[in-house]
């Protein structure tokens, strides 16, 4: 049975819990509180937030502890694992078990390290829109087993949210400034659309069209998908000379 | 109806645990066989995410692509009905529809259509998402064609399940976010080529989709590579 409005209660709910915790501390929402609240949330024992960068390899953003950062690092110094494939293949990786002979045929270098190192679950969620890949979250945990369906559906929702808080950097908005917990995210055909014409208007990448995009829409206090309605409707357009961005 | 098509449509779609298994490629499969075969007019997919949330997939035209939009943000509509209830949902004239689907009704007769029918995409009492089939002409589906399109319904529906069931849940889950993720690539790269070549979205969907068939290639590879600039937009042209 159709569950109408359940993702965006379950959304509004992981929101909450992320702001809770960053509240109790003292401190505004940021990457760091968002990863500390999906350890807790998802019972796994590490979390690992990676970011694309120009040099071509992941930098470790933010780690739980030290295991997320090692097992990131040991992605990087072998060229293989599940964080480069994410980032290609644009959908998450599910290893319930990197000791298994399936494991080790797919990571040859990596899973056995891994397993060394004494992660047994690793669960990679890339962070991207499309084309534009920013990133990458890591779930460990040092016992074998996947996740469960919730935390499962709950740990894409932070992917999710981690994702927001990143591209209001690159947009240059406050972080967590977009972001109510309440509808369902506003990603709408309309504004991918809107992202590859403003990539063609400005003959800029995607990845800075978007934020742009986003940057016109905080701006101006407007609905990101009524502004890409606009621009897909061709009322609105982004001129390479517009110095008010 | 082309029993040799038929057959063949078949075939493919129970072909799922191959190594290079494309989701929304596979689903196009479904979509475009059932305009060619069911004496229909226009398709569209929408399969169930992680949270039960109804996302479109897969669609055999631009309209029918906002129609399926439309009755999810609108929370009416056949699609829907079939999701929840399981069971296909038939309306042969839409005119009259409007008090059963007070948004989806008359935005699907703006659009030019007549008649829908819904399959709900099951294996035993598991949904997965649906299919919507749209007409022009207002009327019932034949008895034949209704069970052809439930049997290619079936078959779709096993065959995505067939890798869970042998494997995990984590497999569908990442298919389906991987076919999510190309999806947005396909939209980021209509924008682009109906920016570049001055045409609207619909155009550009055409002119992607015909260079990916002419060229055995995937759609969310083209999509690909016009963005990366690997494929010239020039290069869509001409192609149908």
């Amino acid at each position: 049975m159709a569950m109408v409005g359940s993702r965006s209660t379950r959304r509004a709910r992981v929101w909450l819990w992320v702001a809770e915790l960053a509240g109790a501390a003292g401190v505004p929402v940021s990457v760091a509180s968002l990863c500390d609240t999906a350890m807790t949330r998802l019972e796994v024992d590490g979390v690992t937030l990676s970011v694309d960068t120009s040099a071509g390899w992941p930098e470790t953003r933010y780690a739980t502890g030290a295991l997320g950062e090692c097992l990131a690092e040991l992605q990087v110094t072998v060229g293989e694992g599940p964080s480069t494939e994410v980032r290609r293949r644009g959908a998450p990786i599910l290893v319930g078990d990197l000791d298994t002979t399936n494991s080790q045929r797919r990571w040859p270098m990596f899973a056995p390290l891994a397993v060394e190192a004494g992660a047994h679950a690793l669960f990679t969620l890339p962070l991207a829109v499309g084309v534009i890949r920013v990133g990458a979250l890591s779930l460990h945990r040092v016992a074998a087993g996947q996740l469960a369906p919730a935390a499962l559906a709950d740990a894409l929702i932070f992917a999710e949210l981690a994702l927001g808080l990143l591209l209001d950097e690159q947009a240059g908005l406050p972080v967590g400034a977009t972001e109510t917990g309440e509808a369902p995210t506003l990603l709408t055909p309309q504004v991918h659309q809107a992202t590859g014409m403003i990539a063609a208007q400005l003959d800029v990448p995607l990845a800075h069209a978007f934020a742009r995009l986003r940057a016109r829409a905080f701006a101006d206090c407007r609905p990101l998908a009524e502004l890409a309605t606009a621009v897909v409707a061709r009322r609105v357009r982004f001129d390479p000379d517009d110095e008010t961005l | 109806m082309d029993n040799e098509r038929l057959v063949e449509t078949f075939v493919e779609l129970a072909d799922t645990l191959i190594d290079d298994f494309d989701m929304i490629d596979f689903l196009h499969v479904l979509i475009d066989r059932s305009v060619e075969l069911l004496d229909i007019d226009a398709a569209g997919l929408l399969l169930a995410d992680q949270n039960g949330q109804l996302q479109v997939i897969a669609s055999s035209n631009e309209h029918v692509r906002l129609l399926e939009l439309f009755q999810l943000q609108s929370d009416d509509g056949p699609c829907l009905e079939a999701y929840g209830t399981g069971h296909t949902v038939c309306h042969g004239n839409l005119a009259t529809a409007n008090a059963r689907w007070p948004r989806f009704a008359p935005a699907a007769v703006a659009a030019g259509f007549g008649a829908v029918d819904a399959l709900p995409m099951r294996l035993r009492d598991q949904v997965i998402g649906a299919l919507n089939l749209f007409r022009r002409q207002p009327g019932p589906l034949t008895d034949t064609v209704l069970r052809t399109a439930q049997a290619l319904v079936d078959v779709a529906t096993i065959g995505l399940l067939q890798e869970r069931a042998i494997r995990h849940q984590e497999v569908l889950t990442e298919q389906l976010q991987a076919a999510l993720n190309s999806r947005v690539v396909i939209e980021q790269a209509k924008g682009l080529i109906a920016e570049r070549l001055g045409i609207d979205m619909e155009g550009a969907f055409t002119a992607l989709r015909g260079y990916a068939r002419s060229n055995n290639l995937k759609l969310s590879d083209v999509a690909g590579k016009v963005i990366a600039g690997r494929t010239a937009t020039g290069d869509l042209l001409g192609h149908d």
